[in-house]
């Protein structure tokens, strides 16, 4: 292992009026430092793609942590695939990104589009050897990966976008790669890159897709931790334990609240110096102590945070506020979706006397539970997460 | 003369946005810019009472609705 991790994004569009996806998209990861990711696009739509391309994900994601060689694993496959009746074969395309110890990365592809590949930012024509299999051409690539190297695999919905209505040919894979390599930066996250692409299939196909379409990208980033502090704790005679936690703590920091502001303040014996710009009427102005990166109210911060952090791991809708806002919600967002990979809380459980009264929609258990669920979506981005209580 | 607002999640939540707007206009209108510096505080320790201003050592209780009225009678009594 080294300071790299890994950070992916997968999502789909369905084909317009189906309900079930054809494409599937296996992602695991193991102990031993490998991660696989399947991709696979089962013949035809609605219900009869979505068990080929279950089963095809699962079985090749499986074979492969297993270290089955491909041959098998393309023979089990066929040997397994329920035939379809129309059209007399069992099908179902794949592409499997393999990376060991965040080192090598092996790619596998039959019939899907070509993996995209990004390094510093401009599109990398990596190498790859064809190998035939049961008739099916495969092709494999081994390559050593170098920091923020980006992957971009998709399935054949994505070169269809557009096809018949604004574009003759489609989306084609020379100008998906074009698009995307214009529009990248080394900030965007796995997320944000499919999130991209696959708006942009959306409006090529009027927002009716023709065809099942997945995006799933896998970056490479650097580590960077983070820490976040918000509340007292419920014993004062826990406070200096819990500065030093905190304080002695690696990375970015983020304090949430006025009085774990104030706290703070002291602890470092520096001023507290109270903003009054107010970026979004809804949320409370930001402040400054020296040494901290980010000091913001506490709880209603949290929970428009907590808002952006559940459509983030959703829809994504909302990332054009967050991205661009300079309010105290929207810059917590940024740091911990986009920026940081390792995260910590400190969380301080004492009653806010303030805040127990009943003309108040904040309580107790509101903000414990702005936590709990926060930890919950951050995870779903693939952050490592600790929650200290105190 | 420094006058404080509150900006901690209770009194955010009873208005102190308003109130900061409402004060920073108020000051501007009476060409006061020179002698009343506004700033923000987190928590007064009076957030029932909220939106807390302070002026010196005094705490008032302000609500939207009251702004011109303490405006008038504590802020430009003092300059």
């Amino acid at each position: 292992m080294n300071d790299l991790c890994l950070d992916v994004g997968y999502r789909s569009l369905i084909k317009y009026g189906e309900q079930l996806c054809g494409d599937m998209v296996e992602v695991t990861k193991s102990e031993k430092g490998e991660f696989i990711l399947v991709l696979a696009d089962g013949l035809g739509s609605g219900v009869k793609a979505n068990i080929l391309s279950t089963l095809t994900s699962k079985i090749l994601s499986t074979m492969i942590a297993e270290h089955i060689s491909v041959e098998d694993c393309v023979n089990t496959m066929a040997a397994t695939l329920p035939v379809c009746s129309k059209r007399g074969v069992a099908y179902s395309t794949f592409t499997i990104i393999k990376i060991t110890d965040n080192e090598e990365a092996e790619i596998i592809q039959y019939d899907n589009p070509m993996v995209i590949m990004l390094r510093d930012g401009k599109l990398y024509d990596y190498p790859k050897t064809a190998k035939i299999i049961e008739n099916k051409t495969i092709y494999e690539t081994r390559i050593k990966l170098k920091c923020d190297d980006v992957f971009i695999a998709m399935s054949d919905g994505a070169i269809y976008a557009g096809v018949e209505q604004v574009l003759n040919c489609g989306w084609q894979r020379e100008n998906i790669a074009a698009f995307i390599e214009a529009a990248y930066n080394d900030s965007q996250t796995a997320a944000v890159i499919t999130s991209l692409l696959l708006e942009q299939c959306n409006l090529l196909y009027a927002e009716k897709p023709g065809d099942d379409t997945t995006i799933a990208t896998v970056k490479l980033r650097r580590r960077k931790p983070l820490s976040l502090m918000m509340g007292p704790p419920r014993d004062p005679n826990d406070l200096s334990k819990m500065h030093t936690a905190f304080f002695s703590s690696t990375g970015r920091k983020i304090i949430c609240g006025g009085t774990t502001a104030s706290l703070a303040a002291e602890y470092l014996k520096k001023p507290l110096e109270a903003e009054l710009t107010y970026f979004d009427p809804e949320i409370p102005p930001t402040s400054k102590i020296e040494g901290i990166d980010l000091v913001t109210e506490g709880v209603i911060t949290m929970s428009k945070v907590l808002e952006y952090a559940k459509d983030y791991i959703d829809k994504n809708e909302r990332y054009d506020e967050w991205s661009r806002k300079k309010d105290g919600a929207s810059q917590i967002a940024r740091m911990l979706f986009s920026d940081a990979t390792d995260i910590s809380f400190y969380i301080g459980r004492a009653v806010n006397p303030a805040h127990q009264n009943p003309d108040l929609p904040i309580t107790f258990n509101i903000k414990m539970n702005i936590v709990e669920q926060l930890a919950d979506c951050l995870k779903k981005m693939g952050k490592n997460i600790n929650v200290s209580y105190f | 003369m420094k006058v404080t607002v509150c900006i901690g999640s209770s009194c955010h939540l009873k208005g102190s946005r308003e109130v900061v707007e409402s004060l920073q206009r108020l000051v501007g209108e009476s060409g006061l810019d020179e002698k009343v510096e506004l700033g923000g505080a987190f928590c007064m320790g009076n957030c029932q009472n909220g939106v807390s201003v302070k002026i010196g050592d005094e705490i008032f209780s302000v609500t939207p609705e009251t702004v011109e009225k303490f405006f008038e009678e504590n802020v430009k009594s003092r300059v």
